[in-house]
């Protein structure tokens, strides 16, 4: 009897110590709760992807010796990053901070993976743009500090334009249409855009048109996927489709770069950060690009789409969540380091102090010297604010980037795609017990 | 024969059984220590993971009106299996690694077998170039191998396709009815090596002298091989046979570095695909279901086969 409890209490000693190694391991890479107090400095992790993010953080810690910031590199949401913050925060050793898209703020409140700073927050509601402050603010509880909104624009060839016999860049959809139709008949294998399969960009076509996706009404949500305004912009693109019309190259892909410098792709509808991408990704062509507003339903009335923006949100199990919010809100509204978000990251700042960030002004050498963050300003006064994401927004755009993909290669259909992920989004939310309207 | 062996070794060692029990007290502690480095992580990373998995795959987080606040976790006993395989995306899945399983695993064991076969042949010439050759696609990254393979076949960057067009075909490999191939080739490709070393080896052990005497009466290289080898090597090919099966169960890597340049390939294109696609989603309930799932089959398959050549072995 002796002797099994002296190896019980040897077994427990080992799995007692294992348990202390991976606390450990866990504890450095995760929580700053427990190393927070020592010395009077407040120690935050923050988890991110966007590049010169760092560049802020490292700026904060120079002028704030009370905070410090650790800034950790994840991949970028929908390729792992957020999976990484859900699970830590499951876990209970997730960061303070972490870079969160609106888009995807809701489904991390759904999980419970947020901090409630409501109460070290309100101060700096009057600094941003009221809608992004809606988009942090979930039920009346805010979650973080908006960082940019993404206003969409047709960034282009103006050389090929010009080749191809287009003398403007198109201002309607018709237009577009018409253009897509003229190069693909002056050449096969070149084509005016390209249809990827970026379920958010799709998202930002939608909200130009006003066909929202989720909806809130009382205490259910409302799923519109399906509804007429969204099959509109469906079938426009399911068109342009079926004349195979476009190139339908995956987005963000090396093929799409590929086909972008050697021309045979001569535009993409995309959001002001794609901007410094497309830069940096097409290697031939730099200096004969430009950026045009995007095309719109209705040139009398236009009314412009937006794809991303995302805030700095402080995370369930924060222990200095007011140094947190602190922090959040500083790299948000402080001149140098909106300045450094803009050049760097290519942001269109959140905060309406940043809209006269000098860094807005500066030529840029890719787009031929033109001031692109001009067209982006232009457009913002014209880009609907109450669009709602949803609570399974993770699952609605993985299905909606399927279909997309597939609508590509002609498996499926643009709207027959919408028609199928609205059914399983709803079926998806009820199994949740979710109250949901419509089926 | 190994049931004889049993039935040999039963009764002695049921006597030192006997023996054995006296002398328990004392052994115990040296005992416990030396099967503590085993099986202490043996539970911790083996045990506790499934026992977990099966545990989550039992429950389902709970919300209400528009949820969002944090869910409360509910006992649901079965209910996800019942969803899992109601879903028709993951039935598809199942079914798809199943058909691919179908025809590759064949093909590459018979591919590795005939490699094995010619490697092991007197008249072959540079069996060591051969064998390294054959044998370095396994030791390349299976990830590395497949974003590889991802820019041979992408539509626009292919030189495959390229090289095809130029004869005049119009090839497009990761087309809807080109992905299930391409995806086969992409696994031949990295694992033909690694089974044909095994059975390779296999070949190694058969003793020299029963190809010497088949020879002195007057069989083929053919026949040797047919008659000889082949029916020696039965359990390498099994044993390849079993962790192919596994292999593809657990289909990944392949589909999922291919779907950055087929965005057609959906999210729930293999079983293991679609469960850390639940994952994504923040539902690990449905994705340990699924994972439950996924082993519960590839188990009955791997087991079922081996059920099926030890009978078919013991008819003949």
């Amino acid at each position: 009897m002796k002797a099994r409890s002296h190896s019980l209490a040897a077994a427990l000693a080992v799995l007692t110590a294992a348990a202390v190694v991976t606390g450990c391991s866990s504890g450095s890479s995760g929580t700053s709760d427990s190393a927070g107090a020592s010395g009077g400095v407040v120690k935050l992790d923050f988890w991110g992807w966007a590049p010169g993010y760092d560049q802020s953080v490292a700026l904060f810690n120079q002028t704030h010796p009370n905070i410090q910031v650790t800034f950790d590199k994840t991949a970028s949401g929908g390729k792992g990053g957020y999976t990484k913050m859900l699970t830590a925060a499951k876990a209970g050793n997730a960061p303070c901070l972490a870079q969160v898209g609106y888009e995807t703020l809701p489904s991390f409140a759904a999980a419970g993976a947020l901090t409630d700073v409501t109460k070290y927050a309100g101060d700096a509601k009057s600094q941003f743009a009221d809608w992004t402050w809606k988009q942090v603010t979930i039920s009346g509880q805010t979650y973080g500090i908006p960082v940019d909104t993404a206003p969409m624009a047709l960034m282009y060839r103006k050389d090929l334009f010009a080749k191809y016999g287009i003398d403007k860049p198109p201002v309607t959809w018709d237009e577009y249409a018409a253009d897509a139709a003229k190069v693909h008949a002056a050449d096969p294998t070149v084509y005016l855009g390209d249809f990827g399969n970026d379920s958010y960009n799709y998202a930002g076509l939608a909200w130009q048109a006003g066909a929202g996706w989720f909806g809130t009404s009382g205490d259910q949500w409302q799923v519109t996927l399906n509804s007429a305004a969204n099959q509109k912009v469906a079938g426009y693109w399911q068109g342009l489709l079926d004349k195979k019309l476009l190139k339908t190259d995956p987005s963000y892909a090396p093929s799409l770069y590929a086909d972008m410098g050697s021309g045979k792709v001569l535009s993409d509808v995309n959001a002001v950060w794609d901007a410094p991408i497309i830069a940096s990704s097409v290697k031939d062509g730099a200096g004969q690009w430009a950026v045009a507003p995007m095309p719109v339903w209705d040139a009398a009335n236009p009314a412009y789409g937006n794809d991303g923006g995302s805030a700095t949100a402080v995370l369930k199990g924060c222990g200095h969540a007011k140094e947190a919010t602190e922090f959040a809100t500083w790299m948000s509204t402080n001149a140098d380091s909106v300045s450094n978000l803009i050049k760097v990251t290519g942001i269109y700042p959140a905060a309406t102090s940043g809209l006269g960030n000098p860094a807005l002004a500066a030529p840029d050498t890719f787009y031929g010297g033109q001031t692109i963050f001009d067209v982006f300003k232009a457009e913002t006064p014209h880009i609907s604010t109450d669009w709602t994401w949803g609570p399974t927004m993770t699952q609605t755009a993985t299905d909606v980037g399927d279909g997309l993909g597939q609508a590509g290669t002609g498996g499926t259909t643009v709207p027959n795609m919408l028609g199928a992920v609205q059914g399983k989004t709803v079926a998806a939310m009820k199994q949740q017990g979710l109250s949901v309207a419509g089926g | 024969m190994t049931t004889a062996l049993h039935e040999r070794t039963a009764g002695p060692a049921r006597a030192a059984g006997a023996r054995r029990t006296g002398r328990r007290r004392r052994r115990g502690r040296p005992v416990a220590l030396f099967l503590a480095p085993f099986l202490i992580p043996f539970a911790a990373f083996y045990l506790a993971p499934i026992g977990y998995t099966l545990y989550q795959s039992l429950f389902r987080m709970h919300r209400s009106g528009l949820g969002l606040t944090a869910p409360t976790q509910v006992f649901v006993g079965l209910a996800n299996y019942a969803t899992a395989l109601g879903d028709a995306d993951f039935r598809g899945s199942l079914l798809r690694v199943l058909l691919i399983g179908l025809v590759q695993v064949p093909l590459m064991l018979l591919f590795a077998l005939g490699l094995a076969l010619l490697l092991d042949a007197k008249s072959t010439l540079f069996k060591r170039v051969f064998r390294l050759a054959f044998f370095l696609p396994y030791a390349l990254p299976g990830v590395v191998g497949a974003i590889m393979w991802s820019y041979l076949v992408a539509p626009g960057l292919s030189p495959i396709t390229t090289a095809a067009h130029h004869l005049g075909l119009h090839l497009n490999l990761t087309s809807d009815a080109m992905l299930a191939p391409t995806i086969g080739n992409m696994l031949t490709w990295g694992w033909t090596g690694y089974n044909m070393l095994i059975i390779y080896s296999a070949l190694q052990a058969i003793p020299a002298e029963l190809s010497e005497a088949a020879t002195m009466d007057g069989c083929s290289a053919w026949g040797i091989a047919w008659r000889i080898k082949v029916p020696l090597v039965r359990p390498a090919l099994v044993l390849t046979t079993v962790f192919s099966i596994i292999g593809t169960a657990q289909l990944y890597n392949e589909p999922a570095i291919l779907h950055n340049v087929a965005p057609n390939l959906s999210s729930t294109y293999t079983p293991i695909y679609a469960a850390y696609d639940a994952v994504n989603a923040d539902n690990f309930n449905a994705a340990a279901t699924e994972s439950v799932i996924l082993a519960l089959l590839a188990f009955v398959l791997s087991f079922g086969f081996l059920k099926l050549v030890q009978r078919k072995g013991a008819a003949l």
